[in-house]
């Protein structure tokens, strides 16, 4: 009995798989999904995301989102998500400049809001590529 | 010859139109395909974070309700919002809005409207009724955060008891060539009676109380924030196919002018040889 399991983001649909096991950071810290799970719905936190399928490992940099679990169906709505070895670091570095750039100037509550938006996902991202890294 | 001379300013004028409508056929093209991809990427999402919602809407019974879930008041007024495009020049697009619009109108007197798009503010106005806000809808790719103004308006009116229902008058795209008006009812959040299974959600964690807000307000905004992206995909998908249209009809009017034009040449130059070469006939007779 597998898992069917599914990570959809605004703008694309990031994974889409049967595995064997998710773990998951939520509110109420980190939680893993096993096949005959109990339905549950949760609000996911910004971390990594694990997902196990036989002997493979993938992982995942979610920003936050909102988890169903119902009847070994998972699926996961996040704000934006992408797999951690397509996370290009000098690219997020770059963006984590910038956002923390506008957050010192003082800009109009608006743009504050965004590039701290963008500051969080690329704190995330960071964090996750370099756990990933340091493991292999 | 002044016939000559005006056919001329025609044949120009035509080709100008037709470089016109040309340029704004690569526009649209251009900005269609953005959009399009937008709109096919976040259709899964929606539909998804619909069916969450539905299913959580009875729940509403019990002491966990939130004012979001529930069913429509018959008697309360509606909140009806229009989606159309600010410009015009996108072919039956914004006729097709404004009938629907009518139409809606007839069937239900208690209305407060709402319009996201100049080109539909004249025919609202028209209604005589209560407009409760009115919104630009820009002619890039709308950005995320435009649907929070609108979404605090919808709850001002929404969780205060002045409406019943919202509402949303939109463009659907449904292909390049196909976009039709649709009216689909976003708030209260109702379970579809069609389908049988019901929420199965044992475990809520931290708690349903805390889930269920997060949860909606991030529905409502998706949602409009869809109904956007299918507007604009439809604007420029429409555009694109009435500009086209435009310029291959240009075209066809400067073949037929230019006929007539070298006909009218040929005619001239054949008057001047008859006027060169009859008096030399007289003289040889």
């Amino acid at each position: 009995m597998n898992l069917t399991f599914e990570i959809l983001t605004p703008l694309t649909t990031v994974f889409k798989d049967e595995v064997d096991e998710i773990v998951v950071p939520t509110v109420n810290g980190e939680i893993t999904i096993l096949p005959n799970h109990i339905n549950l719905l949760t609000q996911v936190f910004p971390g990594e995301l694990i997902v196990k399928k036989g002997s493979n490992i993938h992982s995942l940099a979610v920003t936050g989102g909102f988890m169903e679990v119902s009847k070994n169906r998972v699926s996961i709505l996040a704000d934006y998500a992408i797999k951690t070895q397509d996370i290009e670091i000098a690219k997020v570095e770059e963006a984590k400049k910038r956002a923390e750039k506008i957050m010192q100037e003082k800009t109009s509550e608006k743009d504050f809001k965004i590039a701290q938006g963008e500051l969080l996902k690329a704190i995330i991202e960071l964090k996750v590529a370099g756990k990933r890294r340091r493991r292999s | 010859m002044a016939n000559l001379l005006s056919l001329k300013r025609r044949i120009r004028a035509a080709n100008n139109v037709s470089k016109t409508t040309r340029a704004m056929q690569m526009i649209a093209t251009s900005k269609l395909k953005k959009a399009q991809d937008m709109t096919l990427a976040v259709r899964p999402y929606v539909e998804k974070l619909t069916a969450i919602s539905q299913s959580l809407s009875d729940k509403s019974n019990k002491e966990n309700t939130h004012k979001y879930l529930g069913h429509p008041e018959a008697i309360a007024p509606t909140l009806f919002i229009v989606i159309s495009p600010d410009k015009g020049l996108c072919g039956g697009l914004i006729v097709a809005l404004t009938r629907e619009l009518i139409a809606f109108d007839s069937n239900n007197e208690k209305n407060v409207y709402m319009t996201i798009g100049k080109r539909i503010e004249g025919a609202v106005a028209s209604l005589q009724k209560n407009v409760a806000a009115s919104f630009k809808f820009g002619t890039t790719l709308p950005p995320y955060d435009v649907v929070f103004p609108i979404v605090n308006i919808i709850d001002d009116h929404f969780l205060n008891g002045r409406v019943g229902s919202v509402k949303i008058l939109s463009t659907q795209f449904l292909s390049v060539f196909s976009q039709k008006p649709k009216i689909t009812s976003v708030l209260p959040i109702e379970f579809p009676n069609d389908k049988l299974e019901k929420s199965s959600f044992a475990l809520f964690e931290p708690s349903l109380e805390i889930l269920l807000p997060n949860l909606l307000k991030h529905y409502l905004e998706m949602t409009i924030y869809q109904h956007l992206l299918e507007s604009f995909a439809s604007e420029q998908a429409s555009r694109m196919i009435a500009m086209q249209n435009a310029t291959d009809n240009a075209h066809e009017i400067v073949e037929d002018l230019m006929l007539e034009y070298n006909k009218g040449r040929q005619e001239k130059i054949t008057n001047e040889i008859l006027d060169i070469a009859s008096p030399s006939f007289i003289q040889y007779e």
